[in-house]
């Protein structure tokens, strides 16, 4: 193979002229057999959307916008910001928050989708065409999730307000969005809940669908019941994909943050403040710009650390 | 019901053969009916507002929904026609009242835009991501893996975090509010999912074909354009579509970014919730009208959902 390119008559014609000594370096190290060179154009805009935010909110950590002097400008504050992060009663409030939506979404979404996946794959009549319904979910814009869950959950005249009183869930005096926010969480945690619950009934359709049938059947022989059978050998053998669905639900739910600005704003109160609506109203509503990227940055700490346990744990991997 | 070999597969394992049909054809109807329920719970929320988006006000606002309605386009004249509201016989259709807040509900520009940067970062994505994703599924390198998980991280990075970053270097480069500098942001925050996508899909093409195409006088790259890429169309169309869908969909960062000249879809939903005073008709003429389309690609590409919405993770 590397004798037929080097054969090549291109490679033995030599550059003439004041640009010679450039085009020699650049055939020599630009050529299609580098790695660098069909990998470079990723990894530059990668260092733009991945490194330099960083690098930029790191040092803007350090400083804060200063909106009162004219011209404005930014001062240096020292490890102010950072002192602020640990001591912010609307950040320990807005990390339980967090914690609450993601634990309650990942735990309600899986549960739901196994049992739902486990329903479609054991021979229902039209299994496709439910599949297809379920998928649809997925791709509605979270906006547009949010604003229809707006409706639904109006205490007036939402349809899931509605059924809450039909069935005694729920009294008009507290309803879901309103109130005194009591239910406020539940509220923004439903459209999370309805789009992304397919998301494992998908994923875990397919590993269901790719589970090899023998040891199922051994197991029948020795007098395994079905119930047996799913817990000792279905499930484990799901462990691989149910990780990946997990893994992704985990780092989605940690940057939850269209619902709950659409629905709620993060109110009533601060009853639906996660993080990241945190620090969207700190960076762009109150242009604290310093303290905003500490926020930021902490964020991204806590999923870094949470994503690298979790990967560790259960030893997701890619290839 | 799926058998094979003759005996019935479900989840729980095969079912003995021992069981009557009849009492298996009751298991099915069951189950049927079981799936059913659950697929038209999920797809409910869908139907009715795509059907809010032909009912009178009045009936918007009705729970239990009504079922039977005199259908009305007014919603769709207003958002897709730019007619005036106030046209409207007021009685006859329900009460189309003013649009308010921020914009007016006429929404072709937001389809438009919306489109324009789905369409343009699509393209982007993909010259970027397929010469990447080909060296990483068939060069040697040292820390190949660690250069994947690097891709991958990218993945996990929250768009709260790169916001305010971002839209300070667009205030100097004079790019907030242009199509490029939204173009490029989506395109970068695509990048994981279709560089480890068509990676997953080059995988599959033999590293054979490559080297014999090299072997017929075709350059590294005359290979993975003109045999790979050609082995690998299925798989092409369906990460086009997905990160199209991702574009489509981006909230936060188009927010952060742009202004009074390109308004997408997502931004201009969330500015009509905040209005003092709603007619939800308007919002759900733009949400069909920017959900159907999605819908018919999806359906398309659906058995490559798994894969991409995993990165290759899970086939």
């Amino acid at each position: 193979m590397a004798n037929v390119d080097v054969a090549g008559p291109s490679r033995h014609a030599r550059p003439q002229g004041a640009w010679a000594p450039v085009t020699r370096v650049t055939r020599r190290f630009l050529t299609w057999d580098r790695p660098l060179v069909w990998l470079l154009p990723v990894v530059l805009v990668l260092l733009f959307i991945g490194v330099y935010p960083l690098a930029y909110n790191l040092y803007n950590s350090f400083r804060e916008y200063n909106v009162v002097d004219f011209p404005r400008r930014y001062d240096w504050v020292g490890l102010d910001n950072w002192r602020k992060l640990f001591t912010d009663g609307r950040v320990r409030g807005a990390l339980g928050t967090t914690a609450v939506y993601v634990g309650a979404a990942l735990v309600i979404e899986f549960v739901l989708g196994l049992a739902i996946a486990v329903l479609l794959n054991s021979g229902p009549k039209l299994a496709g065409l439910w599949q297809s319904l379920l998928i649809l979910p997925i791709v509605v814009p979270p906006t547009v999730v949010g604003v229809m869950f707006t409706v639904l959950e109006n205490a007036e005249y939402g349809v899931i307000s509605w059924l809450t009183y039909e069935l005694g869930l729920l009294d008009k005096s507290e309803p879901l969005l309103g109130g005194t926010g009591r239910y406020a969480k539940v509220a923004v945690l439903l459209p999370d809940i309805w789009q992304w619950t397919p998301f494992f009934v998908l994923i875990l359709l397919a590993g269901l669908k790719a589970l090899p049938e023998e040891p199922l059947e051994a197991a029948q022989v020795d007098g395994a019941s079905a119930w047996q059978r799913f817990v000792h050998i279905t499930l484990p053998m799901l462990r691989p994909m149910l990780a990946v669905a997990v893994l992704f639900r985990l780092v989605d739910l940690l940057k939850v943050f269209d619902y709950i600005f659409v629905m709620t704003q993060g109110g009533p109160g601060r009853a639906t403040e996660v993080l990241s609506l945190y620090t969207y109203s700190r960076t762009f509503q109150e242009i604290q710009w310093g303290y905003g990227s500490t926020l930021g940055l902490a964020i991204l700490v806590v999923a870094i650390v949470l994503a690298n346990v979790y990967i560790r744990v259960f030893r997701v991997e890619w290839d | 019901m799926a058998t094979r070999g003759g005996v019935i597969q479900t989840a729980w394992g095969p079912v003995a053969r021992s069981r009557g049909r009849r009492w298996r054809g009751a298991g099915t109807a069951l189950r049927t009916i079981a799936s059913a329920l659950i697929a038209l719970v999920f797809f409910a929320p869908i139907l009715w507002w795509v059907t809010a988006a032909f009912k009178p006000s009045q009936e918007i606002l009705k729970a239990p929904p009504s079922l039977t309605w005199e259908p009305t386009l007014n919603w769709f004249r207003v958002v897709l026609g730019n007619q005036d509201p106030t046209s409207f016989n007021v009685e006859q259709s329900g009460g189309v009242g003013r649009g308010s807040g921020g914009g007016t509900f006429y929404s072709i520009p937001y389809l438009r835009d919306s489109l324009i940067v789905g369409l343009g970062s699509t393209l982007l994505v993909l010259a970027l991501t397929a010469p990447a994703a080909y060296a990483l599924s068939r060069f040697r390198m040292r820390r190949r893996q660690d250069l994947v998980f690097w891709v991958l991280s990218q993945r996990m990075l929250p768009p709260i975090v790169v916001a305010f970053p971002l839209y300070t270097m667009y205030r100097q480069l004079n790019w907030v509010d242009t199509y490029h500098g939204l173009i490029l942001v989506h395109a970068a925050i695509n990048i994981p999912l279709a560089t480890l996508l068509l990676m997953s899909f080059f995988n599959e093409v033999p590293r054979e074909l490559d080297e014999a195409a090299m072997l017929d006088g075709l350059s590294r790259f005359g290979a993975f354009w003109r045999v790979v890429l050609q082995y690998t169309r299925g798989g092409l169309a369906a990460t086009a579509i997905l990160t199209f869908v991702f574009s489509w969909n981006e909230f936060l960062l188009s927010l952060v970014l742009t202004e009074v000249d390109i308004r997408t879809v997502p931004v201009a939903s969330s500015t009509f919730t905040t209005a003092f005073f709603v007619e939800w008709g308007y919002l759900a003429a733009l949400g069909t009208a920017s959900i159907v389309p999605i819908f018919v690609f999806i359906l398309f590409v659906q058995r490559h959902l798994v894969r991409g919405l995993t990165l290759g993770a899970v086939k």
